[in-house]
């Protein structure tokens, strides 16, 4: 398979984020450490959206959804009613995969713009819900969550986190590049570009679908109960709609289908803002200019081998393609 | 293997695939008025016809990919009219699509083995074995292996979906426009490999525009015109023929 094989170019960066990561456990700061733990999660979810739009074609932008499932489940699990942690991250890691199932059946049969819309009514009604509701203490969101121990040893200690993250996303990773090689990834490759041939392969088109995006939602859950456990805080702003763009922000910066892309893209969006964070009240503006640069220098993404840049090629002007 | 299911259908006195007043609507538009047809094991069935026919909704009702309005479908005296698609790959239709069917980011490899494991476990043997024959009727596929699909010829494309197919050991194989778009030579090619199959025995329907070389043991020809059978002989139409049903009367030469 080619375009799931590592190039030397990818093998290189991930020994240099490896590398970074062991660096930033032992001498880092503690900015370093939490930046370095937020990227390893966000890069979880993402690498669940590539699975779910890179492999299998399924644009969704539910994925939000699931990870205010792992947030809020832990939290109000755990803080609420007082349930273990490592229990009620596992709960709503059930709870995640039974709603995957439930909406899986009736939202997938929904096709390009419509699975679009219909997963964006779904994070906006996640948002929605998560302020409103008493059960989730609405805008005030929850906070003093439980730390994650084990026996006496607590993940209150960053360095321990910090590797708890990047297990987790190393994880997860080493699952999209087993299943995007195995005879699964074959059928979602098949089907997100034509359904009919699939079906036509003996492919069963919806139950192939629905496995994809329970796994992603596995993936986004666990990701979003860690990301709670780690800031012991979660509220209705991690889930609205801009996280849903953060999101594919990230997936398309890194790359579409390329392993290593959705660590590149977390980095890049979550580092950038704070590099140019001098800017003050054009911070925004600066960060979506730099963003604008590279979907304009890199429209494939960092690592992306996407055919079809011509759309954008065609819109530049000849001496900045040049430049490349 | 073939003779002994042969024996088989020969005793119990079913066709291969018998098709009963089946018809096709897109809306409200008939695509294919009700429509006969049986198929003999070996045979070989030609549906000719111009664009808007009802070729492609005749064989894409038969593959399960277009929806069928009233009539019904056997497969070997079973009832598969509304069985899904992908089901009915496993019990031997398989269908060659029109316009070969490119499934880019995926390798030529890749489009093989999906082709395999489509296969029934019972009537497929190992994958080396099956890739073997596969590279005896088409041994550029076997140079192209590592390659994304989207980067081979028109001609190479129709000849890795025809081992698709053929890799899923149907019991009938639906082929839509092999022809179409391809080169003099390539289609020459195609051709070359459909009559080699068609004499080994397995089942075949083939839609074209135009008359195809192929030899006529065996074969029965079918033209559509605006989803109406016009003609349907145990032999090929000639070109005058042809051009009368497709154009009518006054226009042939």
């Amino acid at each position: 398979m080619r375009e799931l094989r590592l190039s030397a170019m990818e093998v290189a960066t991930l020994l240099v984020i490896a590398a970074i990561v062991v660096w930033a456990a032992l001498f880092g700061s503690r900015l370093a450490l939490y930046d370095l733990t937020i990227i390893a999660l966000y890069a979880t979810v993402v690498t669940s959206l590539n699975l779910l739009l890179g492999l299998a074609g399924q644009a969704s932008f539910a994925q939000t959804t699931f990870m205010a499932i792992g947030g809020y489940g832990l939290a109000v699990m755990a803080k609420t009613y007082g349930v273990n942690p490592w229990l009620a991250i596992a709960l709503s890691l059930l709870l995640s995969v039974g709603l995957a199932l439930l909406i899986g059946k009736p939202l997938l049969r929904l096709r390009g713009h419509y699975l679009s819309m219909g997963t964006v009514a779904l994070a906006l009604g996640t948002a929605s819900f998560a302020n409103a509701s008493s059960f989730t203490n609405g805008g005030w969101g929850i906070g003093g969550v439980p730390a994650l121990t084990i026996g006496g040893f607590s993940f209150r200690n960053s360095v321990a986190f910090l590797v708890l993250a990047w297990a987790l996303c190393a994880a997860s990773l080493l699952v999209y590049r087993l299943l995007g090689d195995s005879h699964i990834g074959r059928a979602w490759r098949a089907l997100s570009t034509r359904q009919d041939i699939s079906a036509s392969l003996g492919i069963d088109v919806p139950r192939y679908k629905l496995i994809a995006l329970v796994i992603a939602a596995m993936m986004a859950s666990l990701a979003g109960s860690l990301y709670v456990a780690y800031t012991r805080f979660v509220g209705p702003d991690l889930y609205d709609i801009s996280q849903v763009i953060n999101l594919m922000f990230m997936l398309f910066v890194g790359g579409l289908r390329s392993t290593v892309g959705p660590i590149i893209g977390a980095a890049f969006v979550i580092l950038v803002p704070q590099a140019v964070s001098g800017f003050e009240h054009y911070q925004n503006l600066v960060f979506f200019g730099l963003l604008l640069l590279v979907i304009l220098l890199r429209p494939a993404g960092a690592f992306g081998r996407v055919r079809g840049q011509r759309a954008l090629e065609s819109i530049l002007p000849s001496w900045l393609l040049r430049w490349r | 293997m073939q003779q002994a299911e042969a024996v088989r259908s020969g005793a119990t006195r079913l066709p291969l695939l018998h098709v009963e007043n089946l018809s096709v609507r897109y809306g409200g538009v008939v695509a294919l008025a009700p429509f006969n047809l049986d198929i003999a094991e070996h045979s070989l069935t030609l549906v000719l016809g111009p664009n808007g026919a009802g070729k492609s909704s005749l064989l894409r009702a038969l593959a399960g990919a277009a929806p069928i309005r009233s009539g019904r479908v056997l497969l070997e005296g079973d009832d598969i009219t509304v069985m899904p698609a992908f089901r009915r790959v496993k019990r031997g239709i398989a269908l060659v699509p029109e316009g070969r069917g490119r499934l880019p980011t995926l390798t030529v490899h890749d489009n093989l083995v999906l082709g395999w494991s489509s296969a029934p476990h019972g009537r497929r043997e190992t994958y080396d074995t099956e890739m073997a024959r596969i590279f005896g009727l088409f041994p550029i596929l076997q140079q192209r292996l590592k390659q994304d699909c989207s980067t081979l010829s028109g001609g190479e494309m129709q000849m890795l979906a025809i081992a698709r197919g053929l890799l899923a050991k149907p019991r009938v194989l639906l082929l839509d426009e092999p022809s179409l778009g391809l080169a003099p030579l390539a289609t020459a090619r195609v051709y070359d490999v459909l009559a080699r199959l068609s004499a080994e025995g397995l089942a075949m329907i083939i839609v074209e525009q135009k008359a195809v070389p192929l030899p006529s043991a065996n074969l029965t020809t079918v033209v559509l015109h605006n989803g109406h059978v016009r003609f349907r002989e145990a032999r090929r139409p000639t070109g005058d023929e042809l051009a009368r049903l497709y154009l009518g009367e006054r226009h042939a030469p």
